[in-house]
């Protein structure tokens, strides 16, 4: 049986993935924006270091918000999926420091990027 | 049922989830909504190493361009499969959000009487997503002539 601290934490996970998700689909359209043929540029014009770079720097506080959005979003629902699918009561423990894990490294590396480019 | 056979039924979760035995139009959004989840959670963890190559240099993004680009064809057709993931991903979450967050497109609920019909997949649910599917395959078109455009494909 749940206690009553875990459901409420489970209701905020919720509500938290939901925020998260309404973020992406501004930033991340506006993401998409900026690499597609809307800009006039070709697949491999978009890839350009000076233009990519541009982009990151002049836009960086947007790509900051993206990136934690994501990983928060995408790592959170993947730790879902696995705690579903492997319904073992053991492996959660395992699933949820992976993914902290994972989480930690991948904001470690994306901030790192966005503040020394 | 004994319970060796209960155990490889229980075993087998992960496949028979996927497998679309039975499935109603929600069942499949929910089941694309998940696989298309872990592509793009992948495709992010490779997208964030890929982007740290920036300040390492334009030497080194050079470098990671020119890796990708020996894929040939497939960095393409991956990144098609990607968008279109993203793309489904990002319409089928914004109605899940209506339908969970805020009880829209549900129905109004009922008594439970057999068939059991779910109220959930109401004709305007119905409506919602057909309509996301068809502006999903819209734009996922429209990505791959970008994208597939000058490869002798298209």
């Amino acid at each position: 049986m749940p206690s009553k601290y875990s459901l409420l934490k489970e209701s905020w996970n919720m509500i938290l993935m939901y925020a998260l998700a309404l973020i992406m689909v501004f930033v991340l359209t506006f993401h998409l924006l900026l690499v597609s043929p809307l800009t006039g540029k070709t697949f491999e014009q978009v890839l350009n270091y000076s233009y990519v770079l541009h982009n990151l720097t002049y836009y960086r506080i947007v790509f900051g918000l993206l990136l934690y959005a994501a990983v928060i979003h995408g790592l959170n629902g993947l730790r879902v999926v696995l705690i579903e699918w492997l319904h073992v009561k053991r492996f959660q423990w395992i699933i949820n420091t992976i993914i902290v894990i994972l989480m930690a490294v991948l904001l470690a590396v994306g901030t790192y990027t966005l503040i020394a480019i | 049922m004994d319970r060796e056979k209960e155990e490889k039924r229980y075993k087998s979760g992960l496949l028979r989830s996927l497998w679309p035995y039975n499935f109603n139009v929600e069942r499949y959004t929910y089941t694309l909504h998940r696989i298309t989840g872990v592509i793009l959670i992948l495709y992010l963890i490779a997208h964030v190493f890929e982007i740290y190559h920036l300040a390492l240099g334009p030497a080194a993004w050079q470098q990671t361009m020119a890796l990708l680009g020996s894929l040939g064809i497939w960095e393409k057709i991956g990144l098609w499969i990607i968008a279109g993931s993203a793309l489904y991903h990002g319409a089928n979450g914004l109605r899940l959000i209506l339908n969970e967050a805020f009880g829209i497109l549900l129905g109004k609920p009922v008594l439970p009487e057999y068939p059991y019909t779910p109220t959930s997949l109401s004709r305007n649910q119905k409506i919602a997503i057909y309509v996301i599917v068809l502006i999903v395959e819209a734009l996922w078109i429209w990505a791959g002539i970008y994208l597939l455009w000058g490869l002798g494909i298209i």
